[in-house]
């Protein structure tokens, strides 16, 4: 073997807690079950979820998932800045990732009570059905991202405190939340 | 301590609003007809998949990962891949 090939070896790294993966694995496998049964069910009665899925805004949706997009960029610049050493920089960017995820709340509270004002409660039809408890079960994955994200802070608050490991673990959590997001907008707001 | 910018997570970052700016595109070109659709629905499920690929190997920092989490996490895309499109079209044989 190279030196060069050697060297590579040694710097590949399970990024964060090899617990916080099987967590991740886990949490997408019972995702995929839901989107299973909602695309099953969208299959077998295609006209009505169209009726239903008119309601939806398509660019609320496409604002909802780049402001994500955006909040996992910024956890990726935080965990290279830990690394580097620049735990204010760092900081910064986990600041930032929870003003988007704020925006994200903010904007889903708001589609949430637009629909119901249009009558569309979690119980008028399969899709709200599917739709409110996809979101709703997202959303509260977002809520403890900001118990994650305040793991961080408090980590990075302090150089006594500080473990890399840890904020690489918060952050793959985020990820997760994020990427889920893409398969729940993709499923909800766009498939035909 | 001033960290570097890193321009390929920003790449990355374009690629994927690129990406979801996509569906708009595939929104507006049926919006004369909103009917069911095998290939908008085939095709918005496989970029979704590539985007989360992309979350893995980039955001996530898999592409330095050992390995076997390389090939556990492409698996994991490709399991939900087969799972999706499973579902769907026994849902649409029961039609």
């Amino acid at each position: 073997m190279t030196d060069v090939a050697e060297t590579n070896k040694r710097a590949r790294f399970v990024p964060g807690q090899p617990d916080m993966w099987a967590f991740v694995l886990f949490e997408t496998l019972v995702f995929t079950a839901y989107f299973g049964f909602y695309l099953f069910y969208r299959a077998r009665s295609p006209e009505l979820f169209l009726h239903s899925q008119a309601q939806l805004d398509l660019r609320v949706g496409v604002f909802n998932t780049l402001v994500l997009l955006l909040s996992s960029w910024s956890v990726a610049r935080c965990v290279q800045s830990s690394r580097a050493g620049a735990y204010r920089a760092a900081l910064r960017d986990v600041y930032i990732t929870a003003a988007c995820a704020a925006v994200f709340l903010s904007s889903k509270m708001f589609e949430w009570a637009r629909l119901v004002r249009l009558g569309d409660g979690v119980d008028s039809n399969d899709f709200s059905t599917y739709y409110f408890f996809l979101t709703g079960i997202h959303f509260v994955h977002l809520l403890i991202g900001f118990v994650v994200l305040g793991i961080v802070v408090y980590q990075l608050r302090s150089p006594e405190r500080r473990s890399q490991e840890l904020v690489e673990t918060c952050a793959t959590y985020w990820h997760t939340v994020d990427f889920l997001w893409v398969l729940i907008f993709a499923l909800l707001y766009v498939v035909r | 301590m001033k960290v570097e910018f890193n321009k390929r997570l920003l790449v990355v970052w374009l690629i994927l609003a690129s990406l979801t700016l996509a569906y708009v595109w595939i929104d507006h070109s049926v919006d004369g007809s909103p009917r069911p659709s095998v290939v908008i629905t085939s095709s918005v499920i496989v970029i979704a998949l590539v985007k989360v690929r992309i979350i893995f190997r980039e955001f996530m920092e898999v592409r330095q990962a050992p390995a076997l989490l390389c090939r556990l996490t492409d698996a994991w895309v490709v399991l939900i891949g087969v799972s999706l499109f499973t579902c769907y079209i026994v849902g649409l044989m029961g039609k």
